[in-house]
C-alpha cells in the first residue's frame, strides 16, 4: 500500500505543472532582474532577456547612502536575530508558565495574549512612539528589537502554549523526581523538548520582523542603523520604472530569509503538528 | 503642487510602503508615527550655531532644501545644520508626530493654507509654529497672506513660486502641429495623436494627486479666471462645488478629454512613472505636473525641450488662467532650542540674490522679484504674459479647509475616467468633506 | 539558544511521541493538580511587555475614538459621533463590504488551494520536499516585493495583457489594477497566491499525524479517495483546519499592506477596505478620531468572527 505507482508518477508530474504555473511571477521576477537597460523596453514582457547580466545586482549592491543595501543586510540581520532570541526566550517561558500553571489567572493570561493578537495596531501606534520615544528607544536597533519582541510575543507565546498543551508532563515529572529544580527543569528538559516549536517561532518571527518596513522607517528613521526594507525602499525610490532594478534588489532581499526557511522548514512544519494537537 | 512633482517618483513607494505580515497588528500600523529626528533638535548642544532641517525628499535628486543648506553651511563655516530628509509620503505625518512629541526639527518646512498635513494654519492653531519676523511677511505673496498666518502674525517663510499647469515636452509638440490654442483644437489634436499611437497627455490615473491636479487646471480658466475669490465663497457658504456652472463644466471637461482620446493607453492605470516614461520619450506631449518638473524632465530626456504651458482655456486663447503660488515655505518649530540660528538661516534665505538661487536650484520661478523676471528664452516663456497680467491666483486646494476636499475631488476624478461616478457625485463629496 | 542535555533526535521526538499516545498531556494534567512546574512570575516580563505594547498603547489610542482630535493640538469628547458617522459614509460600507469579500474570498481558495496541494504532497512523491519549498516560496517574499512583482504583472504594458495580445485576445488587454470591475479581483488573486503557501505548511504538518494505518485500513475496505478523504484525512486534520482559517480570517480582516500597494485602495474606492480606511481617515486625512472609531470598529468584526470561526471548526471542547 502506498508504494509509489503510475498514479503516483502522475501525481508528482502534475504538481511539477502546478508549481510551475504558480511560481509564473518568480519567472517575471528572475527574466527581469537579469534584463540589461536596454532591453527592458524593447523586448517583450514575456520573453527572457537575449543577453542576461549581472549589472543590476551590482548595482544593488554597491548603491551607497540612504540606500546602502549591504549595510541594511546587516542592520536588518542584527535586529531580525535579536528579536527571534527574544521571542524565544520571554515566549517559551511565558507560553509554559500559562500552559502549565494551575492558578486560575492562567487561563485570562492567555486569553490576555490571544486578544492582543487581534488588537488594531493602528491605534497605539502613536502612543507607543511617544513612549518609546520617551524611553530612549527610537534610532538604536535595541528598541527595535523590544518593540519587535513586544509586538510579536502574543503570537510566539500563543504558539508554544499551543504545543505545550500537546505535550505530556513525564520528562518533567522525572527530572522532579531526579532532585532537579524548576530552572533547571525547564532550561534542560523542557526546552530543548521545544525545538518545533521555536523552529516555528524562529521562521514567523523571521519572516515578519525581516520583511517590515514601517516600523523600522519610523523607529529608526535617520539614524544609522537603517534595516534592508528601508534600504530598498529608498533604492527604489529613484527608480521610476526601471524594473530590472527594482526585481534585483527584490531577489537580494528575499534570499536570506528563503535560506533561513529552507534550514528550519522541518522543525517548522513539526511546531504547526504539536500545535496542532491541542 | 510640490508634492506632486516629489510624487512622481514617490506614487510608486507609497503604494509599496505598506509591509508587514501575518498576523501582526501593531506593526502594519505604525505607519503613521514616522520620525527621522530621533537625531533632532534635543541632541545638540545648546550652542545656537547648530540646527535641524526637516524637509520631504525624493530620491531622483538633491533636495533644494538641502543644496540651500549646504550653500549655507558653505558662506557660514560655524554653523551646522543636521538634515532630516523624509520621504514624501509619510512627511506630513511624520512632522505631525514630531511636533506633537516635542522632537520635531528646528526649521520645518511646510506648506501654506490648511488643505494638507503640514499645513500652515492647523499646525500654528495647535501652538507648533514659531512667528516670524519681517523678512518672512514680506516674502508672502499677494493675496496670500490667510494662508501664512492669522492675527497679523506670519509662521511660514515661502520659498519660490510653483506654477501648477502644463509640462510640455515641446519637441514632440512640435513634431504633432504645434500646442493646440484653444480647447477645440486640442481635442481635434488628441484625435490626430490618438490615432499615431500617441497621446497629447500623459495622465497618473492611479496616483490621486494627479487626476486632482488635472481638475483643478479643468477649473482654471472655467472657475477661478472669473471669480478668484471662489474659495472665499465657498467657505462663506455663498457656493457649493455642486451649485457651480465653472466646477460642472470642469469635470465634465474630463469626460470630454477622455472621449477625445487625449490620455494615454492604460491611463487609468498609470502611476506618475507613466508621464516620466511618455513625456521624457515623446509619446506624450505634455502632462498635468508641477511647472519646475520641466527641469528634471529635460535632463533626463537629453535632445527634447521642455517648457511650461497653461491649459487652453475653453473660450479661446485669451482667457487661460494660472496657478502661481508658494506651496512650500520654511517654518520654525515653536519648541525649537535653536531659534536663534534656525531664524538666522530664514533671514539669510529671504535675501533677494537666496531666492532667486533657490528658484534655479529647482527649476522654479523666484519669490521675490517676479515683476522683473526674465521669461523670455526660459522654459517660462509661455506664461509669461499671464504672470505679467496678473492673470494667475493660488492653487486652490491651499485655501480649502482640510486635505479630504481635494483627496474627493481626486478620487472622484478617478471615477469619472473608470466610468464609476459622475461629476455631479463627486462635487457633492467635495461638498460633504468641505463641513467634515 | 542554552546547552541542551538531550540529544537532539530525542528532541525532535517529543512531539511525535505526544502524538502517539494521545491526550497523555490533557488526561495526567487535573490528576496531578498539586505538581507545579516553573514559577508563576515568569510570565511577568511577558505579561508586562504585552500589556504594555499591546493594550496601554491601544487603549490610549482607541480614547481617541471618542474625540474629535486631528491628530496634533487640542480635541474635544464627542462622545458617539465618529461612529455615528462611520454609519452613515457609503465609502466606508463599501469599505466593509470589500472587506468581507476579500477575507471570506482569499480565506476559502487559499484554503482549498492549500490543501489540495497537501493532499498531492502527502506521501510517497519523491521530490515533496523541493515542491513544498517552491510552493512556500510566495509567503517568504516581503508584502512590499510581492506588491511590486504583480503590479508588473498587472501593469498595461505588462507580461499579463502581452500574453493576452500573443494568444489573439489583445482586445482584453486593460489596466487590471484601475479597471472598476477587475481591480478587486486582482487584489484577491495576489492573496491567494501568497497565502496559499502557508496554508499548506500547517495542512501538511496536520496529515502529517494522520495514522498510515487508519487509512490504509480503510482502502482495504474498499473505501474511495473522497470517502477516505471525507471520513479519515478530514476529521484528522481539524484542528490544522480551525488554525488555518483563523488566521486567514483575522489576517484577511485586516488585509491593508497588499491592498495599499497594488491600488491603494482605488479606482476611486473600488478596493478601499476597512483597514485602508482607518490608515487613511487617521493619518492621511487628518481625521484621527474617526480613524480610531472605524479600528474600534474593526476590532470588534474581527473578534466576532474569530470566536465564531473557533465554534465552527474546534473538534472537542477547550480543556
Amino acid at each position: 500500500m502506498f508504494r509509489y505507482t503510475k498514479l503516483t508518477l502522475l501525481r508528482e508530474v502534475g504538481l511539477w505543472a502546478l508549481a510551475l504555473l504558480f511560481l509564473t511571477p518568480f519567472y517575471f521576477l528572475v527574466t527581469t532582474a537579469l534584463k540589461p537597460d536596454t532591453e527592458l523596453f524593447t523586448t517583450s514582457a514575456l520573453a527572457p532577456p537575449t543577453s542576461p547580466d549581472f549589472s543590476n545586482f551590482v548595482d544593488v549592491l554597491t548603491a551607497t547612502g540612504n540606500s546602502n543595501v549591504v549595510m541594511g543586510l546587516v542592520n536588518s540581520a542584527i535586529i531580525t536575530a535579536g528579536s527571534i532570541v527574544g521571542l524565544i526566550a520571554l515566549g517559551s517561558i511565558t507560553g509554559y508558565v500559562i500552559t502549565r500553571s494551575t492558578r486560575r489567572w492562567s487561563k485570562g493570561a492567555y486569553y490576555l495574549f490571544l486578544i492582543a493578537i487581534i488588537l488594531p495596531g493602528q491605534l497605539g501606534a502613536v502612543p507607543l512612539y511617544m513612549g518609546a520615544r520617551s524611553m530612549g528607544l527610537t534610532g538604536s536597533a535595541w528598541g527595535l528589537i523590544i518593540l519587535y519582541t513586544g509586538m510579536l510575543l502574543p503570537l510566539s507565546i500563543f504558539l508554544y502554549a499551543n504545543f505545550f498543551r500537546g505535550l505530556g508532563t513525564d520528562y518533567e515529572e522525572a527530572a522532579t523526581i531526579d532532585g532537579a529544580s524548576k530552572s533547571q527543569i525547564f532550561s534542560k528538559v523542557v526546552f530543548p523538548m521545544m525545538a518545533p516549536a521555536t523552529g516555528t517561532v524562529t521562521i514567523f518571527a523571521g519572516l515578519i520582523v525581516w520583511n517590515d518596513f514601517f516600523t523600522s522607517l519610523i523607529f529608526l528613521g535617520g539614524s544609522a542603523n537603517q534595516t534592508l526594507p528601508v534600504a530598498m525602499y529608498y533604492y527604489i525610490g529613484s527608480l521610476v520604472s526601471q524594473w530590472n532594478s527594482i526585481f534585483a534588489i527584490v531577489i537580494v532581499s528575499m534570499i536570506p530569509i528563503l535560506a533561513l526557511f529552507l534550514f528550519a522548514q522541518k522543525r517548522f512544519i513539526q511546531g504547526f503538528s504539536g500545535g496542532l494537537k491541542g | 503642487m510640490k508634492s506632486e512633482r516629489l510624487d512622481m517618483t514617490q506614487h510608486r513607494r507609497y503604494s509599496g510602503l505598506k509591509v508587514g505580515a501575518l498576523a501582526v497588528p501593531t506593526v502594519a500600523a505604525l505607519i503613521l508615527t514616522g520620525c527621522s529626528a530621533s537625531t533632532g533638535s534635543s541632541s545638540s548642544s545648546g550652542g545656537s550655531q547648530e540646527f535641524s532641517l526637516s524637509f520631504a525628499t525624493s530620491n531622483t535628486m538633491e533636495s533644494p532644501f538641502q543644496v540651500l543648506a549646504e550653500n549655507y553651511m558653505k558662506s557660514h563655516p560655524n554653523v551646522k545644520i543636521t538634515f532630516n530628509p523624509q520621504p514624501n509620503d509619510s512627511y506630513d505625518q511624520t512632522l505631525r508626530t514630531q511636533l506633537q512629541a516635542g522632537n520635531a526639527s528646528d526649521v520645518v518646512v511646510t506648506s501654506p493654507g490648511s488643505g494638507t498635513g503640514r499645513s500652515i494654519l492647523p499646525l500654528a492653531q495647535a501652538g507648533f509654529l514659531e512667528p516670524l519676523d519681517d523678512a518672512a511677511k514680506k516674502l508672502v505673496p499677494e493675496g496670500s497672506t490667510s494662508t501664512f498666518g492669522s492675527d497679523g502674525k506670519v509662521y511660514g517663510q515661502a520659498t519660490e513660486i510653483t506654477i501648477s499647469a502644463l509640462v510640455s515636452n515641446e519637441t514632440a509638440a512640435a513634431a504633432a502641429g504645434g500646442f493646440p490654442a484653444d480647447f477645440s483644437s486640442l481635442q481635434q489634436q488628441c484625435k490626430a495623436l490618438e490615432s499615431s499611437g500617441k497621446s497629447l497627455f500623459a495622465l497618473a490615473g492611479a496616483a490621486p494627486p494627479n487626476t486632482g491636479l488635472m481638475a483643478m487646471s479643468l477649473a482654471a480658466s472655467r472657475v477661478y479666471a472669473e471669480d478668484p475669490k471662489w474659495n472665499d465663497k465657498r467657505a462663506a457658504k455663498e457656493t457649493t462645488f455642486a451649485g457651480s456652472d465653472g466646477w460642472k463644466s470642469a469635470l465634465e471637461a474630463v469626460n470630454t478629454l477622455k472621449d477625445a482620446g487625449c490620455f494615454q493607453k492604460g491611463a487609468a492605470g498609470g502611476g506618475f512613472d507613466a508621464i516620466t516614461k511618455g513625456l521624457a520619450s515623446g509619446t506624450s506631449v505634455s502632462g498635468f505636473i508641477p511647472a519646475p518638473s520641466w527641469k528634471q524632465l529635460q535632463s533626463a530626456a537629453g535632445g527634447s525641450q521642455f517648457a511650461v504651458r497653461p491649459l487652453p482655456a475653453e473660450q479661446g486663447s485669451g482667457k487661460s488662467y494660472l496657478f502661481a503660488s508658494a506651496n512650500y515655505a520654511f517654518s520654525i518649530n515653536a519648541a525649537s532650542k535653536n531659534k536663534d540660528a534656525a531664524k538666522a538661516f530664514l533671514d539669510w534665505a529671504a535675501q533677494p540674490e537666496q531666492t532667486k538661487a533657490f528658484a534655479e536650484i529647482d527649476g522654479a520661478l523666484p519669490v521675490s522679484g517676479l515683476d522683473t523676471y526674465d521669461f523670455d528664452g526660459g522654459a517660462y516663456k509661455n506664461v509669461g504674459a499671464l504672470i505679467k497680467d496678473g492673470k494667475y491666483g493660488p492653487l486652490p486646494n491651499i485655501q480649502w479647509p482640510n486635505s479630504a476636499v481635494y483627496d474627493a475631488l481626486a478620487t472622484g476624478v478617478q471615477g469619472i475616467i473608470t466610468g464609476q461616478k459622475s461629476p455631479d457625485q463627486v462635487l457633492q463629496a467635495m461638498d460633504a468633506a468641505w463641513g467634515q | 539558544m542554552t546547552a541542551t542535555m538531550q540529544p537532539k533526535s530525542e528532541a525532535a521526538e517529543a512531539p511525535r511521541r505526544g502524538k502517539r499516545t494521545p491526550g497523555a498531556g490533557e488526561n495526567t494534567r487535573p490528576r496531578r493538580g498539586p505538581m507545579q512546574f516553573g514559577h508563576w512570575w515568569w510570565a511577568l516580563p511577558g505579561i508586562a511587555l504585552v500589556f504594555a505594547i499591546h493594550y496601554v498603547a491601544t487603549g490610549i489610542g482607541g480614547f481617541f475614538a471618542f474625540t474629535n482630535w486631528t491628530g496634533i493640538g487640542s480635541f474635544k469628547i464627542t462622545g458617539l459621533a465618529n461612529f455615528e458617522a462611520i454609519f452613515k459614509d457609503p465609502t466606508k460600507l463599501g469599505a466593509l463590504s470589500n472587506t468581507l469579500f476579500l477575507a471570506f474570498g482569499s480565506v476559502l481558495l487559499g484554503n482549498i488551494a492549500g490543501l489540495v496541494i497537501a493532499l498531492g504532497l502527502n506521501r510517497v512523491l519523491k521530490t515533496r520536499y523541493i515542491l513544498r519549498t517552491l510552493f512556500f516560496m510566495p509567503v517568504v517574499l516581503s508584502p512590499l516585493a510581492t506588491a511590486y512583482i504583480w503590479k508588473y504583472i498587472f501593469d498595461f504594458d505588462g507580461p499579463l495583457n502581452a500574453f493576452l495580445a500573443a494568444i489573439g485576445a489583445g482586445d482584453q488587454a486593460k489596466p487590471w489594477l484601475a479597471d472598476p470591475q477587475w481591480a478587486i479581483w486582482t487584489v484577491l488573486v495576489v492573496l491567494v497566491w501568497s497565502s496559499t503557501g502557508f496554508a499548506m505548511v500547517i495542512f501538511m504538518a496536520g496529515l502529517a499525524g494522520v495514522p498510515v494505518e487508519v487509512e490504509e485500513a480503510a482502502a482495504i475496505d474498499g473505501a474511495n479517495l473522497w470517502q477516505r478523504f471525507r471520513n479519515v484525512t478530514l476529521p484528522a486534520i481539524r484542528p490544522a483546519v480551525a488554525i488555518a482559517t483563523t488566521l486567514g480570517i483575522v489576517q484577511g480582516l485586516r488585509v491593508f499592506d497588499p491592498i495599499m500597494a497594488l491600488t491603494g485602495g482605488g479606482p476611486a474606492g473600488a478596493t478601499e477596505t476597512l483597514a485602508t480606511q482607518v490608515y487613511k481617515q487617521a493619518f492621511a486625512l487628518g481625521n484621527f478620531g474617526g480613524g480610531a472609531a472605524l479600528a474600534l470598529v474593526l476590532a470588534a468584526i474581527i473578534l466576532i468572527f474569530a470566536v465564531l470561526q473557533q465554534r465552527l471548526t474546534r473538534s472537542n471542547p477547550e480543556d
